[in-house]
């Protein structure tokens, strides 16, 4: 299996991966793994492949640009509530405006429609805001907090992951998303994330998370936003996650970078790497 | 008529590891009339000052780091200190998942020692947390308050997640916010431009 990872490297350029070797990268990855990744390593191994092992660069899709900033807002907005300093919505805005600013990850090809987006963003942010006021008395857990879950003694890598928001014990993460995300397949799609971030919670604070929501924000002509509430991780959730890091691990040790050609592949950024793969 | 002017002095000052001692000093002294007040008010305020300012400069007893730690050991570690005997378990039902795997992988010491005296969080957590406060010559106080501010609780008292969350506030505060964020996924499985989870 590990000819087709020298293939895959053979045929696309390195310019991102450095002085270290394929195999000092893969050693890496291999120490720690984030629910995105694993999602991205299920999802594509090939793809995962190119961005993670080789860094292939690519522009910043404006779609992760736009929930980027609008992430920046929520926070600002959790926080001041926090502090019990409720922002106005000015100061919400320049918060928004700040981290649009930020091009730390890339810049994105805006194709002329930047400001559009902007205000899709802004827009959105606007909604949620309106349909989910934060109680007064209700104080966060934590906010965009990084946490990491050492599962050694499963033979796992290390979880590591951001919580968006912990209140009363429920974990909640935000999206932004361009379709209004389907409500019995959302809990499905979504598990590889829920279920690590409950692992995550469970192992640093002791306690066991109350439920999981999704909040998406769905970028419509009038946005609106979805809340899809889920229970606790149940024993065979955490099961299932365990065998898909297994699955992770076992797949990077044998260096199994082989391309899953599907649907996804409409929105690959690597297609045409993809492409020269054999 | 006899006056009666009640004076009190005291102060709270901060020490290493998140410990603080106060003292406090009053007099009761009785006056002839209201104009003799004002000058007697002076005399007592530098007086108790210079006494507690004095006093309070004997530390006493104050705790190390690690203070605590070996009575924990005493219960079945052999005195060493293994990676996580500073943990407790801070009231939190520690059921995981409810199939019995250990939460985090840390065996927290659970021999009801909750002195308040050790760190919840992992050492390295505490070792980062004490680093900050001082290479930056963070008050230790407002530190304290900062988390009691936050999570209701003492710094010594937070959990993993909490103590994070201090961390980046910290961080923050000292000019070096940490990098939080993260390649985000697109929010479906269907073919689309990616979004941002
Ligand atoms: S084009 Fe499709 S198969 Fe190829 S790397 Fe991208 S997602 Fe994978």
């Amino acid at each position: 299996m590990s000819a087709r990872t020298t293939n895959a490297a053979t045929t696309a350029s390195t310019p991102g991966a450095g002085a270290r070797s394929e195999k000092e990268i893969i050693a890496e990855l291999l120490q720690t793994v984030s629910a995105s990744r694993l999602t991205l390593f299920l999802q594509c191994r090939l793809k995962f492949f190119f961005r993670y092992v080789l860094s292939i660069p690519k522009p910043k899709a404006p779609a992760l640009h736009v929930g980027n900033a609008v992430h920046a807002a929520l926070k600002a907005r959790n926080r001041a509530r926090w502090l019990q300093q409720p922002l106005s919505l000015k100061a919400l805005h320049d918060s928004y405006s700040a981290a649009w600013t930020d091009e730390s990850e890339g810049k994105v090809d805006w194709a002329g429609a930047e400001a559009e987006e902007k205000a899709i963003g802004w827009r959105l942010f606007e909604t949620y805001l309106r349909e989910h006021p934060l109680p007064e008395d209700l104080k966060p857990d934590a906010i965009e907090v990084s946490i990491e879950a050492d599962l050694r003694e499963h033979g796992l890598p290390r979880l590591v992951g951001i919580l968006d928001l912990v209140l009363q014990s429920r974990i909640i993460d935000y999206k932004t998303s361009s379709t209004t995300p389907n409500p019995e397949r959302v809990a499905h799609t979504h598990e590889v994330q829920t279920s690590g971030y409950a692992v995550l919670y469970r192992h640093n604070t002791g306690q066991r998370e109350l439920g999981l929501e999704l909040h998406h924000l769905v970028k419509l002509k009038n946005p609106k936003v979805v809340v899809t509430l889920m229970p606790p991780m149940s024993d065979e959730q955490q099961t299932r996650l365990f065998h898909l890091m297994d699955a992770y691990q076992t797949g990077l040790q044998r260096g199994d970078f082989v391309p899953s050609p599907g649907m996804q592949c409409a929105c690959c950024e690597f297609f045409n790497e993809c492409r020269r793969w054999k | 008529m006899a006056v009666k002017l009640s004076a009190n002095y005291s102060k709270k000052l901060g020490l290493p590891g998140f410990s603080s001692h106060s003292f406090s000093a009053s007099v009761e002294v009785e006056l002839t009339d209201l104009s003799q007040v004002e000058a007697q008010c002076q005399k007592l305020y530098q007086l108790l000052q210079q006494s507690v300012d004095h006093e309070i400069q004997q530390v006493g007893f104050v705790p190390g780091e690690f203070y605590g730690i070996n009575a924990v050991d005493q219960s079945g570690n052999n005195g060493h200190r293994t990676q996580h005997a500073n943990c407790h378990t801070n009231g939190h039902a520690q059921n995981g998942s409810g199939r019995g795997y250990n939460v985090n992988g840390h065996s927290r010491a659970s021999n009801g020692n909750g002195g308040g005296e050790r760190w919840n969080c992992t050492d390295g957590q505490r070792g980062f947390i004490l680093r900050l406060v001082n290479e930056h010559n963070l008050d230790k106080q407002e530190v304290e308050d900062l988390a009691r501010q936050f999570f209701g609780t003492g710094v010594r008292e937070l959990n993993k997640m909490q103590a994070s969350q201090l961390l980046d506030e910290l961080l923050a505060k000292v000019g070096q916010p940490r990098q939080t964020r993260h390649r985000r996924q697109p929010s479906s499985s269907q073919p689309q431009p990616a979004v941002a989870s």
